[in-house]
């Protein structure tokens, strides 16, 4: 028999003690009730009120500006309740060179302060919450879900690849713009983003507006980019059906939204003590991040990819484990009473 | 004249509750029950089936065919989705570990040849019945190598294909293959076919037993305790054989009267009682040798790290969209990610799960028992007591096996530990 190790005396607090802080009783009652909250409905709805908000709010006057960090697209000229960031950066940077170094310049600076402000409050939740397109692609997913159709995932290797490539559309978008106000490139690829992106096509059809579908045969430039913008859309709509958030995984503004995401405000923390790699988090992650089940000595645990849906978080069984904070206040946090009664929801919801 | 003199007077078959098994099982069990007092009410379900499975032999019913797992990596959802039965065969009789002395070296683990010394036997305690198929997943050398001597002795056997690296990708997908096929095999064996719904129930047949079992592992945190190791030991070994329904419904029986008990105020152990973490190899009955003398000894097990308790139970299965493909793979995933058994590589998840449960029961210290010839678990000692020597928590190791003959000196070992514990704990105060 071997000797067993004798304990040694260690200095220092033992882990054992850690001191609870008590909530109020009102307060803890509160906070039960969102951590057991009926999260995939709560989100529907949250989602829907967004839409209807961004999509439609124009109507009401109501105008949030145009530095909004999530598509709330520009072209949809009658219902936005605001416009989003691309189509201003892209229309500042394309101006001619010689202006981007005067007083012009700064509003280019300024622009991106407003949008870093607006950007800070909910970090990547306005892709899981707000974002009317991202909104969109949960619904054709509820719609592929119903009618019985699989989705599809990547491999770890194709993942790896793939997920570049929003850092490379983000580049182009900030090269391109400048190659037209340098007289690189012609005037008709300006916002070369916009144009390829399937929200100004398919958002202001919302609002009964199809004019977006038409190609523009005025250039040979023309024509290629608004092809081109249809076939993204139409990539999109496919895309989407069969994989979920397909569109979220190559957004460039979710690359920007990365670079300062360190500065923002709601958070999504990881635990990695209390974590058992059980991987129940990763199973629901939209975006299948692996990181999310895997990595357990990151705190701040958002990924480039994220669109901090929160799903991770409402499938955790481990109390504690995965919370989203807002300045450091626990908002919503994974507790295993919330496990179960979403999991057997879950059961019952699956006929 | 011609008298009987010469009638030969015929071997009686010894009834079995009579013989040298059941004795080494009623032994243990009247340890469990007599020498405890204020045993919970809703425990005697569980003496009972005890009593009635391992000390007088009844036989175990099950629905459908009957697939014995030498192993908790076998996904007994799948099992339950095809209808048939899982069973757990992982052994605990010494008189069945000499038995299995005939298959494997002298120096190897007393539950891979208690196993086998049960297949082995004519008259198999627990007495299930010929399992129709028994799956072996490939964990241990010593499992995978009784593969061949199960089918040896006359069982359909299914190697279950498992891998040694936890953290790959390529393991990840391995075992998500190595998992269909188990249910391809399943499907051939049962002659029925895998469907949503089956296996949507047989999942959440499970997620109700575990839901009870967390119940029950959470009500072990409070200090002074208010249930015994023992006795959560017995729980879920039933888990192996009983009837789960039953089973759950008796695990939430017990969880109710601990509630009213934690209402009441009654504990189970002295206000000072050590608080012990249980690692290592899995306790099984009727070889529960070491949490009864800790808990003889004055300590109390709150909770443990092994494949026949906590590690069978704890994790449960989330699926986003309830396709058959979705849950099977997140079966596999749970079958293979969270798992803390030694034979990966590596053991970063289990030392990080073992000190959690130091902070989350507040142990006072840990026994870490090994089986001797039991390698991985033996090879594991030297980084676990570095963590949590770091930790500083103080730990015990125990190499033993199911033979009863070390229990004086062991004993010794467990009182000297826990009078440690004791003064570490005034010290502190």
């Amino acid at each position: 028999m071997k000797p067993n190790k004798p304990a040694r005396k260690v200095a220092g607090k033992s882990p054992t003690n850690v001191p609870v802080k008590a909530l109020h009783p009102h307060l803890q009652a509160l906070r039960d009730a969102v951590n057991q909250v009926d999260f995939n409905r709560f989100r529907f709805w949250f989602q829907l009120v967004a839409f209807v908000l961004f999509v439609y709010g124009g109507y009401l006057a109501i105008d949030l500006g145009s530095k909004l960090p999530f598509f709330s697209c520009g072209y949809n000229k009658e219902g936005r309740a605001g416009v989003c960031y691309l189509l201003p950066l892209q229309h500042q940077l394309g101006r001619p060179l010689a202006m981007l170094f005067t007083a012009a310049g700064l509003t280019i600076l300024t622009g991106f302060l407003t949008f870093a402000l607006w950007f800070i409050v909910l970090n990547k939740g306005w892709c899981g919450f707000v974002c009317p397109l991202g909104t969109l692609q949960d619904w054709i997913t509820a719609l592929r879900k119903s009618l019985g159709i699989r989705y599809a995932k990547y491999s770890q290797s194709q993942f790896a690849q793939l997920t570049k490539i929003k850092y490379v559309l983000l580049a182009l978008m900030i090269l391109i713009p400048l190659g037209i106000g340098g007289g690189l490139f012609s005037h008709d690829m300006s916002p070369p983003f916009c144009l390829i992106c399937p929200a100004r096509m398919i958002l202001p059809v919302f609002t009964a507006d199809f004019s977006q579908f038409t190609v523009d045969f005025s250039t040979k430039t023309a024509v290629v980019m608004t092809v081109l913008g249809m076939l993204v859309t139409a990539l999109f709509l496919v895309g989407s059906f069969v994989k979920k958030r397909f569109f979220c995984f190559f957004c460039p503004m979710s690359a920007l939204h990365y670079l300062i995401s360190k500065a923002a405000l709601f958070k999504l923390k990881k635990d990695g003590d209390k974590c058992t790699r059980c991987g129940d988090c990763y199973r629901v992650c939209d975006m299948e991040i692996k990181e999310i089940a895997d990595d357990v000595t990151t705190k701040d645990i958002m990924t480039d990819d994220c669109t901090l849906c929160l799903k991770c978080v409402a499938s955790c069984p481990e109390p504690g484990a995965l919370k989203a904070t807002f300045c450091g206040i626990p908002i919503f946090e994974a507790t295993e009473a919330g496990f179960i009664q979403r999991m057997q929801k879950g059961h019952s919801d699956a006929h | 004249m011609h008298t009987k003199a010469h009638t030969v007077i015929p071997i009686q078959p010894v009834p079995y509750s009579r013989s040298r098994q059941a004795g080494e099982s009623q032994t243990v069990l009247d340890q469990i029950t007599k020498d405890f007092d204020d045993n919970p009410q809703a425990m005697q379900y569980f003496y009972d089936l005890f009593q009635k499975v391992y000390c007088q032999g009844e036989a175990v019913p099950h629905e459908g065919m009957l697939v014995g797992t030498t192993c908790i990596q076998a996904p007994e959802e799948l099992i339950y989705a095809f209808g048939a039965t899982p069973m757990r065969l992982c052994n605990g009789s010494y008189h069945y570990d000499q038995r299995g002395g005939d298959f494997m070296p002298a120096k190897s683990c007393s539950l891979v040849k208690a196993t086998l010394g049960m297949l082995s036997a004519e008259h198999v305690i627990p007495n299930i019945g010929k399992p129709d198929l028994i799956v072996n997943p490939t964990t241990c050398d010593q499992k995978k190598k009784s593969s061949a001597m199960i089918e040896g002795l006359g069982y359909a056997v299914f190697d279950l294909e498992f891998p040694n690296v936890k953290e790959s990708e390529a393991s990840r997908v391995y075992w998500q293959r190595a998992v269909r096929e188990f249910a391809q095999r399943l499907r051939t064996l049962t002659g029925k076919k895998l469907t949503r719904k089956n296996l949507r129930a047989a999942i959440a047949k499970i997620a109700r037993a575990q839901v009870a079992f967390r119940k029950l592992h959470h009500f072990r945190q409070l200090s002074p305790s208010i249930i015994l190791g023992k006795d959560a030991f017995l729980v879920t070994n039933a888990y192996f054989f009983d009837n789960i329904d039953s089973w759950t419904a008796a695990v939430e029986k017990l969880n109710e009267e601990l509630a009213q008990r934690e209402q009441d105020g009654i504990r189970a152990v002295q206000k000072k009682a050590p608080r012990v973490l249980f690692t290592g190899s899995p306790p099984i009955f009727p070889n529960l040798k070491l949490p009864l003398l800790i808990e003889e000894s004055g300590g109390v097990v709150v909770a443990d790290e092994t494949c026949s308790s906590n590690r069978m139970l704890y994790d449960m299965t989330a699926v986003d969209e309830w396709w058959l493909n979705d849950m099977v793979d997140s079966l596999a995933d749970k079958y293979l990610k969270p798992c803390t058994c030694p034979i990966f590589t590596k053991n970063d998840d289990r030392k990080r799960r073992l000190l959690e449960l130091v902070n989350q029961f507040q142990a006072d210290g840990v026994v870490y028992q090994a089986f001797a010839g039991c390698q991985v678990y033996e090879m594991e000692v030297k980084s676990v007591a570095d963590a949590f020597n770091q930790a500083g928590i103080p730990m015990l190791y125990i190499e033993t096996d199911y033979s009863p003959d070390d229990k004086g000196q062991m004993s010794t070992r467990i009182e000297a530990f826990l009078e440690s514990l004791k003064a570490k704990k005034k010290r502190q105060a």
